[in-house]
């Protein structure tokens, strides 16, 4: 049987007193689509930054398709390259045109010259359904497009892994369905993504595992069926079922 | 019958223009070599200050304050006078004026880098980029950008600081009126300063209003929202 | 845009010179600096030079020569490591040359401060119904207040300061006013002086002022009619104690700013500091030492010119008003 895509075994991390990752252990196949869940403040965000070390984690290691990439000699920069990452709060250059976002990695880290890499970049912007805006600036583009460029930015370098931080949390509700359906295509085409989030329509559609995080603890891990309708913790079904009720109350 | 004092002393002004021309050149040439010499100095010295770190970052923090709380008048003498620098009283006057806005300019410089938000760095480090290069590629533009309002004032302030140049003697634009006064024809002092002013006030004018062009032509379209 | 670049760089030049002046040794050699001067003018001005001969500094020279010697001695000894040492001796040397000038200087000092002050607060006055005009005047007085802050924020201080002395009969007007020139009352080229700061300052005040009355919001004024006060108690009452505390950042550089273009009054022969330093100088060609002498004193005043203004903004701040509420 081959390695795990990623594995994360026994992560510790703390802020000052503040233990904020306990003992985190989980692994995920090439392909998988897992789903953190948990309540704000439970380590979720951090444990995403940790896998490709916007974070560094105290003790505990992460190995991504078989390599220790929390090791003092790794080259975080090259470990970037493998591992997409999408932001909550989209983090677009500013500076740059949509083509430009997604074409600023293939340049400058994958040393693509200019007409290779834009031909590449138009690519990932249909993949979004953005090639109409590719000359668009950020500040010229609705939440939804912003986010979907996020993507096409980190679809750009290829990676093995994708990581979604709460992508479309700073969005107004009626943009977060363009997002979501992007995220569904890309979990269809067999890309490997884990996700921070709270929708459930994606998590139950399109994970392959739940992970319920809660004070720095994986509490339960599985299936989705398993975990919405019969989730073993006590916390898990409680906490599922407070998120039911607030999306209802919306 | 004599002319009228009033037409004569225009008429010496008016004699004079080329000497005050020369003058306007001076100040014009004063001026973007002590800005060129504050961006060199100052952009790395702005930078410092944010990404810095130990004994190079207080070298460089204290450098500015002393430069910025120590009058230019006394800046120029001591480093013609004191300690000498240059024979040339117009390379003087560019070190002193270069390097007062220098320090003048690392500030707008590193209010601009740390205005740019955090998670642009952030996302630049995430598709790969080593630290300086997210810096350069990313931060850099947009900071540049920001700086421009910054810029404009400091250009203006170096362009009439200029004049201070005349306590050594350099002729530039008021060094001319005041030879032209003292030298001259002492009845012209109104018509003369007049003049002067009128020209460093379409320096300064043009000035701004070509910078405001470079600033709109630099916008980024729909604002910095990202 | 403008309005919040500025406050930008109003912060953080707060901020920077919060990092300089919350370090014990600054507010220290603020205060030896300030009991020098204050028993330096009190013997001088008030007392007639009854503690000691004006001419004469309350520092002894002989101290400070021995330790320069010894100490050049020692670095001399040490050879090619003693070059530290030989900076300490320097140093004391420094201040053995420094000592004997320092009471011409701290009189020159008085000159500087009273410039600035006088020309700051005078200023003050005409910069706020200019910057009321600019904000919330008619086309007539809004044109009339932008000409002005236009010419005078468009031409040197300095060429203001020759037009008005060489140039127009202030000088003369001035002269011949009573008690203008005698006891400490200073001289007539001081005075012109002070006018040409006034009106620059005043220019350069209204902007600062003018910016920070666009940053109160619209509706502090309608709430203000909807009480029933007049469109001038409105602003007088509402709006101007609230854009005056967002003025204080600008304020302070502005401060800053005349402290050292004060130094340009010497050009039209006020004894001010630099004045008085280039005046020693060039009798006995210690240009460096007094120039850095009278730098340091300059960067003194900035200083406490800095610390006091932040202790103004602290004395007057409303909570969630101003730059806290950012």
């Amino acid at each position: 049987m081959s390695d795990p895509l990623l594995a994360l075994d026994d992560v510790y991390k703390s802020y000052g007193e503040e233990q904020v990752l306990s003992g985190v252990s989980f692994e995920m196949d090439a392909g998988d689509v897992d789903v953190v869940i948990g309540p704000s403040g439970s380590g979720k965000s951090t444990m995403l930054r940790c896998v490709n070390r916007l974070t560094e984690i105290d003790s505990g290691d992460i190995y991504l398709d078989g390599d220790c990439v929390t090791d003092a000699d790794t080259d975080v920069n090259e470990l970037r390259k493998q591992v997409g990452m999408v932001f909550q709060d989209f983090n677009l250059f500013a500076h740059l045109t949509a083509l430009g976002n997604v074409t600023l990695g293939l340049r400058k880290v994958r040393g693509m010259d200019k007409a290779t890499a834009q031909e590449q970049g138009y690519e990932h912007l249909e993949q979004v359904g953005l090639s109409d805006q590719a000359d668009s600036y950020p500040a010229e583009l609705s939440g939804g497009q912003k986010q979907r460029v996020g993507i096409a930015r980190a679809l750009a370098m290829d990676p093995k892994l994708l990581l979604f931080d709460e992508p479309t949390s700073a969005l107004d509700p009626e943009l977060v369905g363009e997002v979501v359906d992007v995220m569904r295509d890309l979990a269809a085409e067999g890309i490997t993504m884990l996700v921070v989030s709270h929708e459930m329509g994606f998590a139950r559609s399109a994970a392959s595992d739940i992970i319920f995080l809660d004070d720095g603890r994986i509490v339960e891990h599985g299936p989705p069926e398993q975990l919405f309708q019969n989730p073993q913790a006590a916390r898990t079904g409680e906490f599922l079922s407070r998120l039911e009720t607030a999306h209802e109350e919306e | 019958m004599p002319p009228l004092p009033l037409q004569s002393d225009w008429a010496f002004v008016i004699e004079n223009l080329d000497l005050l021309l020369v003058g306007t050149g001076v100040t014009v040439a004063l001026t973007a070599a002590s800005i060129l010499l504050g961006f060199l100095l100052g952009f790395p010295a702005g930078a410092v200050e944010v990404y810095g770190r130990g004994p190079l970052k207080r070298a460089v923090e204290t450098a500015g304050v002393v430069l910025r709380g120590t009058p230019l008048l006394v800046i120029i003498i001591l480093l013609f006078f004191g300690l000498s620098v240059s024979s040339s009283a117009f390379v003087t006057a560019t070190i002193a004026l270069g390097l007062r806005s220098a320090a003048y300019q690392s500030q707008i410089f590193r209010g601009a880098l740390q205005s740019v938000d955090e998670g642009q760095l952030e996302a630049a480090r995430a598709i790969g980029m080593g630290r300086f290069q997210a810096i350069r590629s990313v931060v850099v533009p947009q900071a540049l950008r920001r700086s421009v309002p910054g810029f404009q004032n400091e250009f203006t302030i170096v362009l009439k600081d200029t004049s201070i140049a005349i306590v050594i003697g350099l002729g530039e634009l008021l060094t001319v009126g005041q030879n032209l006064y003292q030298g001259g024809q002492s009845t012209a002092a109104l018509e003369i300063f007049l003049t002067v002013s009128l020209i460093y006030f379409v320096l300064t004018f043009v000035t701004n209003r070509s910078l405001d062009r470079l600033d709109d032509h630099f916008s980024i379209p729909g604002g910095e929202r990202a | 845009m403008g309005t919040q670049e500025s406050t930008t760089a109003g912060r953080t030049l707060r901020a920077r010179a919060a990092g300089l002046t919350d370090q014990p040794l600054t507010l220290l050699t603020v205060a030896g600096f300030w009991t020098w001067l204050v028993v330096r003018w009190t013997n001088d001005f008030l007392l007639d030079g009854a503690l000691i001969d004006r001419n004469t500094s309350f520092f002894p020279t002989a101290p400070f020569e021995a330790a320069a010697s010894t100490l050049g001695g020692l670095a001399a000894s040490l050879g090619p490591v003693g070059f530290p040492v030989g900076w300490v001796a320097g140093f004391f040397e420094f201040l053995a040359a420094s000592i004997p000038y320092l009471p011409q200087l701290a009189t020159g000092v008085w000159a500087t401060i009273l410039l600035t002050v006088l020309g700051i607060a005078l200023g003050f006055v005409i910069a706020v119904p200019l910057s009321v005009a600019r904000v919330y005047g008619g086309t007539l007085t809004r044109s009339v207040a932008l000409g002005y802050t236009e010419l005078f924020r468009g031409t040197p201080l300095l060429a203001q300061l020759f037009v008005l002395y060489f140039a127009t009969p202030l000088t003369t007007i001035i002269r011949e006013l009573p008690a203008v020139g005698t006891g400490f009352i200073p001289a007539q080229a001081f005075w012109v002086a002070v006018i040409a700061f006034m009106l620059n300052s005043a220019a350069y005040q209204s902007e600062y002022i003018r910016s920070a009355l666009n940053s109160v919001p619209e509706g502090q004024l309608t709430a203000a009619r909807a009480i029933g006060l007049s469109k001038v108690d409105g602003i007088r009452h509402v709006v101007l104690p609230q854009g005056l505390r967002y003025a204080i950042p600008g304020w302070s550089n502005e401060l800053v700013y005349l402290i050292k273009y004060s130094s340009l009054a010497s050009f039209i022969t006020v004894r001010e500091l630099f004045e008085r330093t280039d005046a020693i100088a060039s009798e006995t060609y210690r240009y460096t030492e007094l120039f850095v002498l009278a730098g340091l004193l300059y960067l003194a005043l900035v200083l406490s010119a800095s610390l006091l203004m932040e202790y103004v903004e602290d004395r007057v701040a409303i909570p969630g008003l101003g730059t806290t509420s950012r």
